[in-house]
């Protein structure tokens, strides 16, 4: 039975408890116990970065020696979690200068950053230590290859070296429920989420760029495993309809919500109901 | 056949000439010395970055012209420039630099140095003000939605003294007047 420190970070818990309790049920599943983190509190993002290195190293670095404690291995759901566990992970690993400065600071804790616990997504953590043939025999309810648009998100994907995530994984983990990948030409493209706070315009426009691309290759549906994302193309849809006029109709879903429809789990189980783009159509697809 | 007749006027150029007193050559170093800088210098300005930028075309400098503008020494405008900000950080330029220069993380860099200036738009300042008084960007509102769900209401393990404390005596907390 696999142990993680599980990193919610503060967006899903506030944002997408169905995308939380999606995450749980199907980790339940497959006896991957998924453990909240004590004592631990925000990433602060990009946001952070830009305005504070050293301020965004210390509170991360925080993060992973908590985990170093028991060794256990970090897994978060937030793309944006993800890239600020992994960057500060990779930074610390390439500079030595670094893990003496954050140790300092966290030897009044009792912390100390060792490295041994590895910061890792929660589909990569599904993938890697699951494996997909036992996730295909959990699979009760196929969907009935109804097309699905994958956004895996900047951070999820880019810097390689840093992320080290490889978008089969992704791919594989979608195919496997019984959907059929949609392949669309922006599919490596930002979602628009992080430039949000200084020029919404923009966001809005790049948001529409990803949306219509799926659309345009024949998407049904669409995919996240990041709350940011999600929260950029499902809530953006509403904006695009007062500022283009248009309407894309594309529900998205959390990753699990789509693996826990296939497992068997219903609808109120993985919280479809709090998706804002209606995402109920998903269920007529579901083969029982 | 006549030559050309002499020129008069100024040449056409596409940007506008640089003041070469107005240069900071110590910015180059400011940066290849900053986190993930070290390959600045071996940039040869082949505008891959530009090309792989989703949001390049509406930008006055590029990522290879702010590249280009980082090694000149044009601190005050690289600092002062929108487009730093701007960035969606989605590393793309990074990922396609056939010299391996880290842009993404050189703009990071910028940010912060303009952040030490004073210089975050009022949004960005607003999220590390949330961040020094909660110790999270987003606090959970609507519990009854987690308790449906079959969630604690509140995260399990949440603490957000220490992350506030670390951030208070940081640069954000001393930007934004925290750090009492
Ligand atoms: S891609 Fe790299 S080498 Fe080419 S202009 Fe951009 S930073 Fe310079
Ligand atoms: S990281 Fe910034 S500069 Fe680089 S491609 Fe993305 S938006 Fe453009």
């Amino acid at each position: 039975m696999p142990e993680y420190n599980l990193y919610a970070g503060c967006s899903v818990p506030a944002n997408y408890p169905n995308y939380e309790a999606s995450m749980l049920r199907v980790a339940d599943s497959f006896d991957m116990e998924l453990k909240y983190m004590e004592g631990v509190a925000c990433c602060g993002s990009p946001n952070l970065r830009a305005i504070d290195y050293e301020g965004w190293l210390k509170v991360n670095a925080r993060t992973l020696a908590i985990a170093d404690k028991n060794g256990n291995d970090i897994v978060t759901p937030c793309n944006g979690c993800f890239g600020s566990l992994k960057d500060v992970y990779y930074h610390l690993r390439h500079n030595e200068d670094y893990v003496e400065m954050v140790n300092a600071e966290l030897a009044s804790e009792g912390l100390e950053f060792t490295g041994d616990a590895k910061p890792r997504h929660f589909v990569e953590a599904l993938y890697t230590d699951i494996g997909i043939d036992r996730i295909k025999e959990n699979i009760t309810n196929p969907l009935d290859g109804v097309g699905i648009a994958i956004h895996y998100g900047c951070h999820l994907l880019r810097p390689k070296d840093v992320t080290e995530f490889r978008p089969e994984i992704l791919k594989d983990l979608v195919a496997v429920t019984g959907a059929e990948v949609i392949e669309y030409p922006l599919w490596k493209q930002c979602c628009g989420a992080t430039v949000l706070p200084v020029d919404e315009p923009l966001a809005i426009r790049l948001a529409r760029d990803k949306l219509k691309s799926m659309k345009d290759a024949g998407a049904q549906f669409a995919t996240v495993v990041c709350p940011a994302c999600g929260n950029q193309l499902d809530l953006q849809q509403l904006d695009l309809k007062n500022t283009y006029g248009e309407e894309y109709n594309i529900p998205i879903l959390h990753y699990p919500q789509i693996l826990g429809l296939a497992m068997g789990l219903s609808e109120d189980e993985i919280g479809l109901y709090l998706n804002r783009v209606p995402a109920e159509p998903i269920l007529e697809h579901v083969s029982k | 056949m006549a030559k050309t007749e002499e020129k008069t006027v100024p040449p056409v150029t596409l940007v506008d000439p640089i003041e070469l007193s107005e240069l900071d050559r110590d910015f180059r170093e400011e940066i290849h010395s900053m986190p993930n800088g070290e390959e600045l210098g071996a940039c040869f300005a082949c505008s891959t970055c530009t090309a792989a930028c989703p949001i390049a075309n509406s930008w006055d400098y590029k990522p290879h012209q702010l590249v280009r503008m980082i090694l000149l020494g044009m601190r005050k405008e690289v600092l002062a420039s929108d487009e730093i900000w701007l960035c969606l950080t989605c590393f793309e330029c990074q990922e396609r630099c056939p010299q391996n220069v880290r842009v993404t993380d050189i703009l990071f860099d910028c940010k912060n140095l303009a952040a030490e200036e004073g210089r975050i738009p009022p949004n960005v300042a607003e999220l590390g003000k949330e961040l020094v008084e909660q110790g999270q960007l987003y606090v959970i509102t609507a519990d009854w939605e987690r308790e449906d769900l079959g969630l604690e209401p509140s995260l399990p393990g949440l603490q957000t003294e220490e992350v506030r404390n670390m951030l208070k005596k940081s640069r954000t907390g001393r930007m934004l007047g925290e750090d009492d």
